[in-house]
Formats: C-alpha cells, sequence, structure tokens
C-alpha cells in the first residue's frame, strides 16, 4: 500500500489554489472498519485523507452525480473535481471518458497504487476474526494484512483476506492519472477468470439451479445499480416511470406502454433484470466489485459481468478500461469476429 | 413429454434479407412448420438483447435472429454489430443455465427461400425434445 503524503500535499495545493471544486477521497469510518467517502472542500481537511486496504468503494459513482448536479445548475462551477482512484476505479474513468461521459478536464486523477495487495473481503475479514470486530486493517512492509481488534492484532496472509477481485486483478496501479502515490507493480496472474471455473464446471442444469436460487432472492432495491459507476442511463428499462406522462396523455397511452420487465420481484422478472443489466455492462464492467458489495442479500453478481469480460476478452480479445481511444466493445466490430454459433 | 407439442419460435427477421427470404418461401409454397412468429425488423443490428429476453419472457419457446449474409447488410455494417451483440448474449444465456439451441442466429439471403425453411425445420425439430421453456418465462 502506498504511501499517500505526496497526494496529500498536491491535494492541499490544488484546493489552496482553488483549481480544484472538492476532492473525493476516502476517510476514517466513524465505526472503526472500514473506510467511507469523504468530500473535502477546504485545504485544512485534507489529513483527514486515509489510505488503507479498507478503501473499497468506487468513488467515480460520485463523478456521474457531479454531472448530473452540474447539468441542473444554471452557472455551475467549471472546475474539475478531484478524485481518489485504485486501479480498478480508474479504468472506470476511462471507460466514462471513452462513452464521452464525462470530459478529461472535469476531473482531476489522485491516483494511489495498491502496490502488492489490494482491498480487504468484508465477509473473509469477519469470518477470520470469529465475531471479534475489527477497529482497523492495514498492510505491513511484507505485503501481510495486520487486523487490530480490542483485544491485540491478528496477521493474515494477503491472499487470505483479499477480495476475490483483487486476486484477478490486471493492474493493482491507475491506468490514468495527474498525480500517482506508490509504485507501479503487477502481481503476477496466472488466472484471470479463475473464479468462474466454479460455476463454468457445473452441467447446464446444475448452472440453472445455482442462477435461480441467487436470483430469487434478489428484492430489487437496485442498489446494484445505484452502486454501479457505469449504470448512468437516464432511463432505466426497468423502471415503468419512464412514460412522461403529461396532461394530454391519454389512459389509453399510459395503459398500452411498454413494459420490458415487471417492477415485482419475482424469479422471472428478476433474471430479465440482471441478465439486461449483465448485457448492459459487457464490455463495459472494470470489475470494482461494488454491485456485489451493495447487494443485501449477497448474490454473486459478479460472476456475471465477470463471464462477460472472459467472452470479450476471448472472443473479440478486447480489454476494458486501459484505451479511452479505443472504441467501445459493443459498437466496434472486426471482420474475422467469430461466427461459428451463425447458421 | 405430450406428443403433440408445438414449440413457439419468435424470429426477428430484418426487412431487407431474411424477411425477403421467408416471403419467397411463401410465395413459392414451400412447406415449413408454422410454428414461427415472424418480426420484421429494419436490421439485425436493431435487434437489442432485451428483445430476446423479453420474447422468452413473454413465452417463446426458441428464438431466432436472421440478417443479411456478412457483406450484404443494407446498413453496410448492421450485421455485424448483430453478430458481435448477440454472440455475447448467447454466451450469457447459456452461462445462466438455458438450453443453447433454444437461441440461434442465422444468415438468409433475400434468395434463400430454401434455406429459410430448413432453418425453421430444423429449429423446431431440436426444440421439440427440450420441451416447453419454462425458466425465463413470466408466471401468467
Amino acid at each position: 500500500m502506498a504511501n499517500i503524503e505526496d497526494l496529500k500535499e498536491e491535494a492541499k495545493k490544488l484546493l489552496r489554489e482553488g483549481k480544484v471544486k472538492y476532492i473525493i477521497g476516502y476517510g476514517a469510518g466513524t465505526n472503526g472498519w472500514p473506510a467511507a467517502p469523504l468530500f473535502i472542500k477546504k485545504h485544512e481537511d485534507v489529513d483527514k485523507l486515509v489510505w488503507n486496504p479498507t478503501c473499497v468503494h468506487n468513488l467515480v459513482r460520485f463523478l456521474v452525480d457531479e454531472k448530473r448536479r452540474k447539468a441542473r445548475q444554471k452557472q455551475p462551477d467549471k472546475r474539475p473535481v478531484g478524485i481518489m482512484v485504485k486501479g480498478c476505479d480508474s479504468r472506470a474513468v476511462v471507460v466514462l471518458l471513452q462513452e464521452k461521459f464525462i470530459d478529461r478536464n472535469d476531473v482531476y486523477i489522485l491516483g494511489v497504487s495498491c502496490g502488492k495487495t489490494g482491498v480487504v473481503d468484508d465477509a473473509k475479514l469477519s469470518k477470520k476474526m470469529g465475531g471479534k470486530k475489527a477497529k482497523k486493517v492495514e498492510v505491513d512492509a511484507q505485503d501481510r494484512f495486520v487486523v487490530t481488534t480490542e483485544e491485540g492484532t491478528v496477521e493474515a496472509a494477503a491472499e487470505e483476506l483479499l477480495a476475490e477481485r483483487c486476486l484477478e486483478c490486471k493492474a493493482n496501479f491507475p491506468v490514468i492519472y495527474d498525480v500517482l502515490s506508490g509504485e507501479k507493480t503487477k502481481r503476477p496472474l496466472d488466472k484471470p477468470f479463475g473464479s468462474l471455473e466454479k460455476i463454468e464446471s457445473l452441467s447446464a442444469a446444475e448452472r440453472w439451479s445455482f442462477w435461480k436460487e441467487q436470483l430469487d432472492k434478489c428484492i430489487r432495491c437496485y442498489a446494484c445499480r445505484s452502486a454501479c459507476p457505469m449504470c448512468y442511463c437516464d432511463e432505466c428499462v426497468v423502471d415503468s416511470i419512464n412514460l412522461a406522462v403529461t396532461a394530454d396523455t391519454t389512459a389509453d397511452e399510459k395503459a398500452q406502454r411498454i413494459r420490458w420487465v415487471q417492477r415485482s420481484a419475482e424469479s422471472s422478472e428478476n433474471l430479465i433484470y440482471h441478465l439486461v443489466r449483465a448485457i448492459h455492462l459487457a464490455g463495459r464492467c472494470i470489475d470494482c466489485g461494488e454491485c456485489e458489495r451493495a447487494c443485501p442479500l449477497d448474490i454473486p453478481l459478479r460472476f456475471l459481468n465477470k463471464k462477460l469480460e472472459k467472452e470479450a476478452k476471448e472472443l473479440f480479445g478486447y480489454e476494458v478500461g486501459f484505451d479511452s481511444a479505443l472504441p467501445a466493445l459493443i459498437s466496434s466490430f472486426r471482420d474475422e469476429d467469430p461466427q461459428d454459433f451463425i447458421r | 413429454m405430450a406428443e403433440d407439442y408445438e414449440p413457439r419460435i419468435v424470429a426477428f427477421l430484418c426487412k431487407w434479407c431474411s424477411s425477403a427470404g421467408s416471403d419467397l418461401a411463401g410465395v413459392s409454397r414451400m412447406e415449413y412448420p408454422p410454428n414461427v412468429v415472424p418480426i420484421q425488423v429494419m436490421c439485425s443490428g436493431s435487434v437489442s438483447p432485451l428483445y430476446i429476453f423479453s420474447a422468452f419472457n413473454k413465452g417463446a419457446d426458441g428464438v431466432l435472429v436472421s440478417g443479411c449474409h456478412p457483406g450484404d447488410c443494407h446498413y453496410i455494417k448492421g450485421n455485424y454489430y448483430a453478430r458481435r451483440r448477440l454472440n455475447l448474449v448467447k454466451k450469457l444465456l447459456e452461462y445462466i443455465g438455458l438450453e443453447p439451441q433454444r437461441f440461434q442466429m442465422s444468415w438468409i439471403s433475400a434468395a434463400e427461400g430454401t434455406k429459410y425453411t430448413q432453418i425453421i425445420k430444423n429449429f423446431v425439430k431440436e426444440l421439440k425434445p427440450l420441451g416447453p421453456q419454462t425458466k425465463m418465462r413470466r408466471n401468467p
């Protein structure tokens, strides 16, 4: 884990000189673990920034909110927003730039490298602690996790507590940044899609029962959608409130509007919702794991997105989030794209 | 499985090739199973994955998307986009455990009436042993 003193200096300078509107970063959580998103407007608050393995959130979502807020203002403050990004989050910024959702001048990127480790997994941590509450999670010089509790410290190997996505991370450092804290280290990665093997090895019937059981749990709270930095459509296909109802709208028009997906949390509708989401994120999901983390029912949503990431890589040689000048996966094609499935 | 089970197929046919191909099959009085509901779309590239999910959701046993042969698209490259996008849809449907035979894609030109009948015949033959599609179907 990188030391962010240099980054704090830069942040102070930016705020003092008024070069950024505010800085989105990580601050200490109110409950010991984990860190929480922090918005800094004054340079004297910069010291509240923290950087440790509990900085799990993808703050890029706030850039989407910022754009919406700016669109509503009559005279918006055009200065960029400073944002602290990890490797995965920086790829989210790249995708937003690629899709021209944000402009490079809208954002000042404070990159932090995860070094040789990454962020902790909440579930793995609580299992390891066996009910004891973690107060602090740090990484020592040997890249081992040190968890501090009321009763002392517990050490654990990085692999034991790292989030699944971090174990499959292609680059644990930001690919785009204005300032970078830490080194660009790459961890050797022999199985970039290893976590999928378990599901892929199942038979079709077993896969179906797995996904049915998982998606039946969904209560359609749309937390996955809210947490996702890529889910920024103004109108979502699953909302039945899209129809612009004016005084002229007839009852007939209201009744006839297309309901692609019902809002009720039935298994067929949940399935359609999650399939649509997976397809919409094909070639866009940067595997930050926010959907899965936000899910109150622990649906392994990451496996849906990861599968499409894998297919995009294997079928089309497309890697998401490394080059904002490349065309997006499904708005481009190549003559030699596979078509063995077509009759 | 009941002997008299007849699968329902929703076919998204592009206006310029596949739909004309199915027309040709019709005016040439070629025989093919009546299980298919053709829906004309302007281009196979305009078929949103949602159309396919929605067709299954509303009770289709199989979905066919058909467009012009590569290089023949009326809009130059619509079918190339479709090929890429629907490949992902196919992989995703297989991944969640839907039978792979239920979603098919084909290239049918305006002159290939015979190919159209052949594809529908094969499709029906493959769907019959699978029985009704209930996985994605909305409860009535």
